[in-house]
């Protein structure tokens, strides 16, 4: 604390006599304390900011998932219903090929969808994962600095800067972990169409009723 | 806390330390506030997607069973068909009134939970085999 004192009433009012050599030390140790403070305030910054916007982020992101699923569980929903349809209608055959493999390949539709959004809830995007690669940014200004002081100084261009925008707006990264394999390079909307109109053929092959095509077509 | 010899002059200047202090302390708390807000937005939406994802994908389930049944069905007059078809009528308003877009509903729990109950109601009232359950995928042991 004395050390401070002297480092700051040198630069003001003269009233401790100090070599130049000391006054350095301590402009050192003044820098140095001070940037401890911008370090303890940026950290207690991160968890309350964090704690401010995470339910808000919680909230949006769960209506994003919630429509990415919404179209693919009802039809996995319908042909599992279509499924069990034929076995209780005709308990002595298999169920036909048709339907389990639209079955299985609905599943596997969003069985895709969730490992997406898994892989991009284990591997998030590098800019998250790494908390304090502004913290090098944090530059202390020299105690004798203008910027920052006595109000009215911070226009400065590096002082006070603003740092990334809140944005809300931005689709989430969608991760397409199985863009390279052989019948999965459609986008996942291409192919929730096509098994959309493969289950309407397969409820017209099997003459189920006219109402379950609006159904699906309305998916 | 050293004593100062001073007067008012060391009084100036504890009070400019502490000003410095609080003055870097706040420039790093609102660098670090803005900073935290970026990650806790991220942050939130990836759980919420995965979260959202994992409801949305039981509810429509249930819905698309559900209303697939009752076209199944719709043209039957007896009893049991009834009875079934009333039961799938239940399950769809439940899915309907069911705050699936609202992750910080009370209710939700406890609205999943007469889904699901719901739902193998129904099961069993249709006959659904046993091994229908390889079907379902549900989500439950997630915390809301």
């Amino acid at each position: 604390m004395m050390a401070w004192v002297k480092a700051i009433s040198y630069n003001g009012e003269d009233v401790f006599d100090e070599s130049a050599d000391d006054f350095n030390l301590l402009s050192k140790e003044w820098a140095s304390n001070m940037k401890k403070r911008v370090r303890d305030g940026y950290v207690d910054g991160v968890d309350a900011g964090e704690e401010a916007t995470l339910q808000l982020g919680f909230n949006q992101g769960h209506r994003e998932g919630a429509a990415q699923t919404a179209a693919v569980g009802r039809l996995r929903g319908i042909v599992s219903a279509i499924c069990c349809w034929c076995q209780i209608q005709h308990p002595e055959s298999p169920v036909p090929v048709c339907v389990t493999s639209l079955l299985q390949q609905v599943t596997q539709h969003e069985d895709r969808i969730m490992a997406g959004i898994r892989d991009a809830l284990e591997n998030p995007p590098p800019s998250v994962s790494v908390v304090s690669e502004s913290m090098e940014d944090l530059e202390v200004e020299q105690a004798d600095s203008k910027c920052c002081g006595g109000g009215g100084g911070c226009k400065d261009t590096g002082c006070c800067k603003e740092g990334e925008k809140i944005d809300l707006g931005a689709p989430l990264p969608q991760k397409k972990p199985f863009s390279g394999s052989t019948d999965c390079s459609s986008s996942s909307s291409e192919s929730l169409d096509l098994l959309m109109q493969r289950c309407i053929d397969v409820v017209l092959e099997l003459g189920l009723p006219q109402e379950l095509i609006s159904c699906i077509q309305e998916l | 806390m050293e004593k100062m010899s001073g007067g008012s002059v060391g009084e100036d200047l504890f009070d400019s330390i502490v000003m410095a202090d609080e003055r870097f302390r706040g420039k790093g708390y609102r660098e670090g506030f803005e900073r935290g807000s970026h990650r806790g937005l991220l942050e939130g939406r990836r759980h919420g997607a995965s979260h959202g994802a994992k409801l949305s994908s039981e509810i429509s389930f249930y819905y698309g069973f559900a209303v697939t049944w009752k076209c199944l069905l719709q043209h039957n007059t007896d009893v049991k068909s009834k009875k079934r078809l009333k039961a799938l009528d239940t399950l769809l308003g439940l899915i309907q009134d069911c705050p699936q877009s609202d992750p910080q509903s009370v209710k939700l729990q406890e609205d999943m939970d007469r889904l699901r109950a719901k739902f193998r109601q129904v099961c069993s009232m249709i006959n659904v085999p046993a091994d229908f359950k390889d079907f379902v995928k549900t989500s439950e042991g997630t915390s809301f």
